[in-house]
């Protein structure tokens, strides 16, 4: 088993790694040698919503050191916390985070290797984006809460991925049972998109790792 | 933000996806600062391939460098390895910490601050 990365951060504004993140984690270690046998070169790697920096950082560290990487969030403290985790881990040959919604200042079908943890939990609402930097349990709603069947931000991200990816990229993304996977999975194989489950586990909630490429 | 992210922002207008102004965004009153990196020629040769050109060298001319070869590199010259060098330390080690970038088509200014770009939109544009 790698190493967890080390993550300093307030966590009353920021994300705090939970079961989720160390579910993409342990995907990546599964498909460490198959990612690197098809980004021999070097892959740009965006991760959306990065939170901590976890993720980012230990894909760097472990998987693929040769990667280019990107980080978005809304949030600023996410965006700060991102660049100051990957520096307590011995830093990135190229990492920048950006302030942005999803990918929407990014470039078109630019981006090999996709990661989103998205806000999966259902919920009447999406946040608005607070106003008010200091507004620190707003910011960690955001991060949260995906409106109806927790899926609202997942489908804006899914509809847009054609846009998003390079020629074979993919994409890794994580849904809790009650954002019905198999749904989704089954509407995006219809839209061309070969799909595998990565990884699932229960603990408390019952999480998926997916993986999305052009078929 | 490093020199070479650059390459990979736009304007986050929607309705400027469909201009060539809104790729990519002019750059100013830029604070840049060097920061040491190791040197991986393996690395920029990779990134070079995916590199749009023009619009290296257009926001190279808003920070005040005009060093830059008017073609991308390929070939021969690509075993040079003071270009390679050159390109590392413009595109890897230069870093924007304070600035302003400005999409072309619908004039918003976004801001660097601390070396994080904001892309997020005020409501009535978003």
């Amino acid at each position: 088993m790698l190493p967890t990365p080390i993550v300093s951060a307030d966590f009353n504004k920021v994300y705090e790694p939970s079961e989720d993140s160390f579910l993409l984690l342990d995907s990546f270690e599964k498909d460490k040698e198959l990612l690197n046998k098809q980004f021999f070169k070097t892959p740009i790697v965006l991760e959306i919503g990065t939170g901590s920096g976890i993720i980012t950082t230990f894909i760097h560290k472990h998987i693929l050191p040769n990667g280019l990487f990107l980080t978005t969030d809304l949030n600023p403290h996410a965006c700060k916390t991102c660049l100051e985790t990957s520096l307590l881990n011995d830093g990135t040959q190229f990492l920048d985070t950006i302030q942005t919604n999803l990918t929407d200042s990014i470039r078109s079908n630019l981006i090999d290797i996709l990661i989103f943890n998205p806000p999966y939990v259902p919920d009447e609402i999406v946040p608005e984006i607070p106003q008010n930097d200091d507004d620190s349990y707003e910011w960690l709603d955001l991060a949260l809460l995906g409106g109806e069947d927790g899926m609202i931000v997942t489908n804006v991200l899914l509809d847009n991925l054609d846009n998003i990816l390079s020629s074979n990229g993919i994409a890794y993304i994580l849904f809790c049972a009650r954002n019905k996977p198999l749904q989704v999975v089954q509407k995006m194989k219809e839209r061309g998109w070969n799909y595998e489950l990565v990884m699932n586990r229960k603990t408390g909630e019952d999480l998926s790792v997916y993986k999305f490429q052009r078929s | 933000m490093k020199f070479l992210t650059t390459n990979f922002v736009k304007c986050s207008v929607k309705s400027c996806d469909s201009t060539t102004d809104s790729f990519p965004l002019g750059y100013d009153n830029c604070k840049l600062v060097q920061t040491e990196q190791e040197f991986k020629p393996d690395f920029i040769l990779s990134i070079l391939e995916r590199l749009d050109w023009n619009a290296l060298i257009q926001v190279a001319k808003d920070l005040g460098n005009e060093s830059l070869p008017p073609v991308k590199p390929e070939g021969e010259l690509l075993q040079n390895e003071d270009l390679l060098k050159d390109l590392h330390t413009l595109l890897i080690e230069t870093t924007i910490i304070e600035g302003e970038m400005i999409c072309n088509n619908c004039k918003h200014v976004y801001y660097i601050k601390n070396s994080i770009p904001n892309f997020l939109l005020p409501p009535h544009l978003a």
